[in-house]
């Protein structure tokens, strides 16, 4: 064991052969190993799966000051370290300090976790760098240059998805007093990482358990950015949830309601603890007492995954229906249909298993395509890329693609079928439903399009439901030749009605695209929808020049296209969101985002300030500014004393900001001041009245 | 070509779809759920045949550093023995499945008794983990405690110390042998949940 050396299980292959040499062998490793046979020392003692560092934000701490220190944290390859409430299994890491006589540590604070389910089993953890911080008092009165020699034994489990090691790591660092300055690099790194620490939420929530589900409601202005479906509660608190359940968040008016099932324990807790994650990183510190929590009441949009998977379930049975009509389906279907006809009359019984046989070919391709995607995605967001709408990039690239799929059906250009796919053999049906399925992705690139944005941007099972939805609207009308046989004596033949049929279906997706345009001109302003049209455009250029190469019959037609879709490439990368004015939610003129310099000439001009912080995911901060500080007799009076009004808006969490507010003792928003002039800032209640800011500039000596 | 694509056609979505069961929790205080697997020696072993005894149930996969520090130290096998000369039956249940850490065949795991003197009443296989999953065995070790009616009296770690360090059991309150005073005195067990620690159990999938 050898306190937590890196021992590792390596299943032997030889072992598994076959019986009494089994044995034998297995007596031979349990002699040479140390320890149990099926263990073996696979790397040596000391090599660790975890690099951790000591980092703190300043080596030269001012007495009777606090600094912070980071224990900064890279998993290896592969490798996780646990958050604090490891989930299912995992352990808490534990720190073991050596200090100076003094000096005090605070309790390990840790970023937001992100989720690891293996085999069932929920892991609440870091799969990448991450830090750990605890926050050191180090007592007044130490004089300058005074050596403060920092050690720590930290206590820690990494884990694969295979094996779990618990390491130790011995790490120092000396601090010297000093004047508290911190690098610019240094300053760099805390803010990267401070940033992903969860922000204190500011109001209490609270939870029901019931029926053995578990509900939590959070005070979450319904202003406030951010997708709800993706939120995620990390409990702190043991007994409250099932960790592995799925969960699901809704937006809900002023409120946001996580639902899941509840952890069946024989005492439910009194308050829960816990983190609530509105994306990777990005989270706050809620609290909630126990009490009733009525369910979400309307299902807003963006709601879990039931009604966007249901609609693009709809609409991917849909699509898949109307690629029936598309001329590279539409002959393997009729083929496939006459032959039905002519068996038909033999058998109804055999004409309907065909059909099932069919359907089942189609509908499990389609299924395998969806899933190959699937995998591919989980390979690109392991990567660090994230498919969301939220990102002006992702809608203008759908613009182009949309475009790109009007103008084929419109007939711009063809998408052809390769000549491999026109052998249907007699291999049954299951085989001919595959080979449907697998003709049709080519030629059908508008619909399977369509099918891959969604995929790229739902959840994985919502995915797969929309890619089933694919495969069997393409099987559906085959169903029904298979079913109902005075449908096969009705079957249309193709012709030039078709053309026509598809360059109509074009108008809705030109539709699509303008709404796309819309959703881009919100997001990235008038810039980003110029880029994105202009993307489109050059998409367009190019496939209508290699249509004309089409029609002309020369080889190599795709290359105009494919510059056309390179330049479209070079005109989306740029597609940035419009920056929203800092001050942008503050409806009284006159205001002014707050920085620390504007701060103090303020202040040097003897001016009264009134300075407050705020975030749009703050409820108790837009409460008050509603009923307080928005009103007109706060602004009269303002007015009429000369007080100039400063805004800070954290809803990104700026890390300048935070330590402002830290520095008044806060660790979060909202945080009111009034600086009278030439005297020291006081810090207001967080609760405010507009009598209470209306009295502030008539104050004596104010 | 074409059976190629079709079998892929049927594996990958099939693979997808395939999403372990969910864990189905048996709850403190009511009847624990019946099983049937068999040991190291091929024997069908059932949890309704000892019903008359308490029975102890342990999560076990010998690759795992949490259950070394309790077999290395000796702590489980002479919690084996304490809870065995209380008239306990010991099974230790093994969930990992193959290919996975701590996955034994039968011999492996009569070999594995052997060598760390473990004192189970009988050491089951559950490869399929589904023993496992209908517990909810998270971790390893993972302990049960089942009274002589078959009602689940305690669930949850062997002690109150969630560290990989030997040093530890000194002084550890060992949860199994506590629920096991308590029944053999006729008391309400103090402590009849408590949160595992260890590694995950290393399930199929």
């Amino acid at each position: 064991m050898a306190g937590g050396g890196a021992a590792r299980y390596v299943p032997a292959p030889m072992l598994r052969q076959a019986g009494a040499v089994r044995a034998l062998l297995y007596a031979l490793v349990t002699l040479f190993a140390a320890g149990w046979a099926v263990t073996v020392q696979a790397q040596a003692v000391g090599e660790r799966h975890l690099a951790l560092d000591l980092v703190p934000e300043t080596t030269a701490p001012r007495a009777g000051t606090r600094v912070t220190l980071a224990l900064a944290g890279v998993p290896a390859k592969g490798w996780h370290a646990y958050w604090q409430n490891g989930g299912d299994a995992g352990v808490e890491t534990r720190l073991d300090w050596t200090l100076p006589a003094g000096v005090t540590a605070g309790a390990l604070r840790y970023p937001v976790p992100g989720r690891l389910l293996i085999a069932g089993l929920m892991n609440y953890v870091y799969e990448g760098p991450f830090a750990l911080f605890v926050d050191l008092d180090v007592p007044a009165g130490l004089a300058p240059g005074t050596r403060l020699p920092v050690r720590v034994r930290a206590d820690y489990l990494v884990c694969t998805e295979e094996v779990c090691v618990p390491e130790k790591a011995t790490l120092a660092t000396e601090l010297t007093v000093g004047d508290g300055a911190v690098t610019p690099a240094t300053r760099a790194r805390f803010d990267a990482w401070r940033a992903a620490f969860p922000k204190p939420l500011g109001s209490v929530g609270t939870f029901q358990l019931a029926n053995g589900r578990f509900r939590l409601g959070v005070p979450f202005p319904a202003t406030a950015d951010g997708p709800g479906a993706d939120a995620y509660f990390y409990p702190l608190t043991q007994n409250a949830i099932d960790y592995a359940a799925p969960q699901r968040a809704t937006r809900d008016g002023d409120r946001l309601v996580v639902e899941t099932k509840a952890a069946t324990a024989a005492q439910p807790p009194a308050s829960v603890e816990g983190v609530l994650a509105l994306g990777p990183g990005r989270g706050f510190t809620v609290r909630a007492a126990a009490g009733a929590v009525p369910p979400a009441s309307q299902v807003p949009e963006g709601d879990g995954i039931a009604r966007p998977a249901m609609l693009a379930f709809a609409g991917a049975v849909l699509g898949g229906l109307l690629l029936n009509v598309m001329p590279c389906v539409f002959p393997i279907l009729s083929l496939k249909a006459l032959s039905l006809a002519k068996g038909g009359g033999s058998s109804e019984a055999a004409a309907r298993r065909e059909a099932l046989a069919y359907a089942a070919g189609v509908v499990l391709v389609c299924l395998a395509l969806g899933a190959l995607l699937l995998v591919l995605r989980a390979g690109g967001s392991a990567a660090g890329w994230a498919f969301q709408l939220q990102d002006p990039r992702a809608i203008a690239a759908l613009l182009v693609l949309v475009v790109a799929i009007a103008l084929n059906l419109a007939g711009l250009f063809e998408v052809l079928t390769p000549a491999w796919a026109g052998r249907s053999g007699s291999a049954g049906a299951f085989a001919t439903g595959a080979l449907a399925a697998f003709v049709a992705t080519p030629c059908s690139g508008p619909f399977m399009g369509a099918a891959l944005g969604a995929a790229l941007v739902l959840p994985a099972a919502a995915a797969l439901a929309v890619f089933g939805g694919l495969g069997l609207g393409i099987a559906l009308p085959f169903l029904a030749l298979g079913f109902v046989p005075a449908l096969r004596r009705r079957l249309p033949r193709p012709g030039p009605w078709l053309a026509t049929a598809r360059a109509v279906l074009s108008v809705p997706m030109f539709l699509t695209a303008l709404a796309l345009a819309w959703v881009l001109a919100r997001q990235a302003g008038a810039d980003g929808v110029v880029l994105g049209l202009g993307a489109a455009l050059a998409a367009g250029l190019g496939l209508w020049w290699a249509g004309r190469r089409q029609a002309g019959g020369r080889g190599g037609a795709w290359w105009p296209a494919a510059a056309g879709a390179a330049l479209a490439l070079a005109a989306v990368l740029p597609v940035r969101p419009e920056a929203r004015a800092a001050a942008g939610a503050v409806a009284t003129a006159g205001n002014e985002p707050f920085t620390e310099a504007r701060l103090a000439a303020l202040r040097g001009e003897n001016r009264p300030v009134f300075a407050y912080f705020t975030a749009d995911w703050c409820l108790t901060c837009k409460v008050n500014e509603k009923a307080a500080i928005e009103t007109r007799a706060v602004s009269d009076a303002f007015r009429a004393g000369g007080v100039r009004v400063l805004v800070g808006d954290w809803t990104d969490g700026d890390p300048a900001m935070g330590r402002f507010i830290e520095a008044h003792n806060r660790a979060g928003v909202p945080l009111y001041l009034w600086y009278a002039p030439g005297r020291e800032p006081r810090v207001l209640p967080q609760l405010l009245t507009p009598a209470m800011l209306a009295a502030l500039p008539k104050e004596p000596n104010g | 070509m074409k059976p190629i694509a079709i079998a892929a056609a049927v594996l990958v979505p099939a693979l997808m779809l395939a999403a372990p069961p969910v864990a189905a929790q048996q709850a403190t205080g009511r009847p624990a759920g019946d099983f049937r697997l068999f040991d190291a020696n091929g024997r069908a072993v059932t949890l309704s045949q000892f019903r008359g005894q308490p029975v102890v149930l342990e999560w076990n996969n010998p690759g795992c550093p949490y259950v070394r520090k309790h077999y290395d130290s000796g702590n489980m096998q002479r919690t084996q023995g304490a809870a065995r000369a209380m008239g306990a039956v010991w099974l230790t249940i093994n969930s990992s499945a193959p290919g996975k850490q701590g996955h034994m065949t039968g011999s492996e795991a009569t070999a594995f008794v052997r060598s760390a003197k473990a004192q189970p009443t009988a050491y089951l296989l559950d490869p399929a983990g589904r023993v496992g999953r209908g517990y909810a065995a998270k971790t390893t070790p993972h302990i049960y405690v089942v009274d002589a009616r078959g009602v689940l009296r305690y669930q949850g770690a062997i002690d109150d110390r969630p560290t990989a360090d030997q040093a530890d059991i000194k002084g550890a309150r060992n949860y199994a042998l506590a629920a096991l005073t308590d029944l053999k005195a006729g008391r309400a067990v103090s402590v009849a949940e408590s949160r595992p620690y260890g590694c995950s159990v290393k399930y199929a999938g």
